[in-house]
C-alpha cells in the first residue's frame, strides 16, 4: 500500500512538472497555413488595406503551394468568411475538380459576397458548373456578377489558366524582396506574360528606353 | 481603367519620348486579356470613351501570383470598395539607366485626378528620357 502511495505521489509530481513546463517544450504541431491565415493580425478587410499585406501575400503563396486539398475542402465550410474565400480561391487555382459541388453551393447560398466572388472565380478556373456561373451573373452583388462574367469567358477558353497561375506561385516568394522597389535605386527585375502568353522579363528592356510602369487594380 | 484611358490620350507624347508603357495586373492571363481588349467599364455610361472597344494602349502584363506586385510593394490581396483587389494602383517611371525615378499612387480624389496623375507621370517620364 505504501509503495502504491509513493508511486502515485511520484506520478503526480511528474505530471505537475510537465504542466509547469513552458509551452515551447510541448511538441505542438505548427499551425497550418490556413490556420495562420485565420489568425492574421491584419485580415484582408478594407480598413487593413495598407497594413499586413506582406503577411497576406506570403501566406497565400504558402496555402497554394502546400496544396493541402483535404484541409482546403473542409475550409469551404469554415465559419470565417475570409478562410472560406481563401479556400475557394486556392481550390480553383489548384484545379480540384472534386470541390466543384461544394463551390457551386457557396456561389448559390453563401451570405458573404466575397465568398461568392471567390467561389465563382474558382469554378471558372475549373471550367465546371456552367449553369451556376450563368446564375451568378444575376447575383444581387455587382462584384459577383463581374466575376461570374469573367468565369463564363474562361469556360470557353482553350487555355488552362489555373495551371498558368500555379506556375506563377510555384517559384515562391522571398519576404525580404517584397517592397524593395525604391526611387533612386535600380528597378527590380520581374517576369510576367504578355496577353499572347509570351514570357516578358523587365530586364530585357531596362536601360534601353525610359519606361512607364503602371500597376493596376482590375478597374485600373 | 480610367488611368489607362487618360494614358491612351497621351500616347503620342509617350511615343515621342521613345518610351515604353506597361501595365501590370496581378491576375491570370484571361483577365489580363479582357482588361487589355475589352472596355467593360467606361463603355457602360455616356462619355468620351463609351464607344471605344479598348482603352489600353500600354503593353499589358499578366502577373498571376502577384510576384512583381509584391516586389514593387503594391500587392494588397484585400477586400475594398466591395470588391477583391490584388493591387494598390501605382505609377512608376524608370529612366534610361534602369533606375526608378518616380513612384506615385493615384488619388482618385477628384473627377480630374486621372488627368493630373498622368500629367505628373509624363513630366517624370520626360525627365527620365533626357
Amino acid at each position: 500500500m505504501k509503495r502504491i502511495t509513493v508511486g502515485l505521489r511520484a506520478l503526480l509530481l511528474v505530471s505537475a512538472g510537465l504542466f509547469l513546463l513552458p509551452s515551447t517544450v510541448w511538441a505542438q504541431p505548427p499551425p497550418s497555413p490556413l490556420e495562420k491565415y485565420r489568425r492574421l493580425e491584419f485580415p484582408p478587410k478594407a480598413e487593413n488595406f495598407s497594413k499586413g499585406w506582406k503577411d497576406r501575400v506570403a501566406l497565400e503563396f504558402e496555402i497554394i503551394n502546400s496544396a493541402d486539398l483535404k484541409s482546403l475542402r473542409s475550409a469551404l465550410k469554415d465559419e470565417d468568411p475570409f478562410v472560406r474565400a481563401m479556400a475557394a480561391h486556392a481550390l480553383g487555382i489548384l484545379g480540384d475538380k472534386a470541390s466543384a459541388d461544394a463551390l457551386a453551393e457557396l456561389v448559390k447560398a453563401d451570405p458573404e459576397q466575397m465568398v461568392r466572388m471567390r467561389a465563382v472565380g474558382a469554378l471558372g478556373f475549373l471550367k465546371m458548373k456552367a449553369e451556376v456561373i450563368e446564375l451568378a451573373q444575376k447575383d444581387r452583388d455587382a462584384g459577383v456578377c463581374w466575376e461570374a462574367k469573367l468565369a463564363a469567358g474562361q469556360l470557353k477558353s482553350d487555355t488552362d489558366h489555373a495551371a498558368l497561375v500555379r506556375r506563377g506561385y510555384a517559384g515562391g516568394i522571398k519576404r525580404e524582396a517584397m517592397g524593395t522597389a525604391k526611387v533612386g535605386q535600380p528597378a527590380p527585375d520581374f517576369t510576367a506574360h504578355t496577353t499572347d502568353g509570351t514570357p516578358f522579363k523587365l530586364s530585357t528592356v531596362l536601360g534601353k528606353k525610359p519606361i512607364a510602369l503602371y500597376f493596376a487594380a482590375f478597374d485600373g | 481603367m480610367h488611368q489607362q484611358a487618360q494614358l491612351r490620350l497621351k500616347k503620342d507624347e509617350v511615343e515621342k519620348l521613345g518610351a515604353e508603357a506597361y501595365v501590370v495586373l496581378a491576375m491570370d492571363l484571361y483577365r489580363t486579356r479582357v482588361f487589355k481588349e475589352e472596355n467593360l467599364l467606361l463603355s457602360r455610361g455616356e462619355g468620351r470613351f463609351s464607344k471605344e472597344k479598348s482603352l489600353v494602349y500600354a503593353t499589358a502584363l499578366s502577373d498571376p501570383a502577384g510576384n512583381a506586385s509584391a516586389l514593387y510593394g503594391v500587392s494588397r490581396k484585400c477586400l475594398r470598395w466591395g470588391s477583391w483587389v490584388e493591387n494598390q494602383p501605382c505609377w512608376f517611371v524608370i529612366d534610361r539607366k534602369g533606375t526608378l525615378t518616380y513612384a506615385s499612387e493615384p488619388t482618385f480624389s477628384t473627377p480630374t485626378s486621372y488627368e493630373k496623375d498622368v500629367d505628373l507621370m509624363l513630366e517624370a517620364l520626360k525627365k527620365a528620357a533626357r
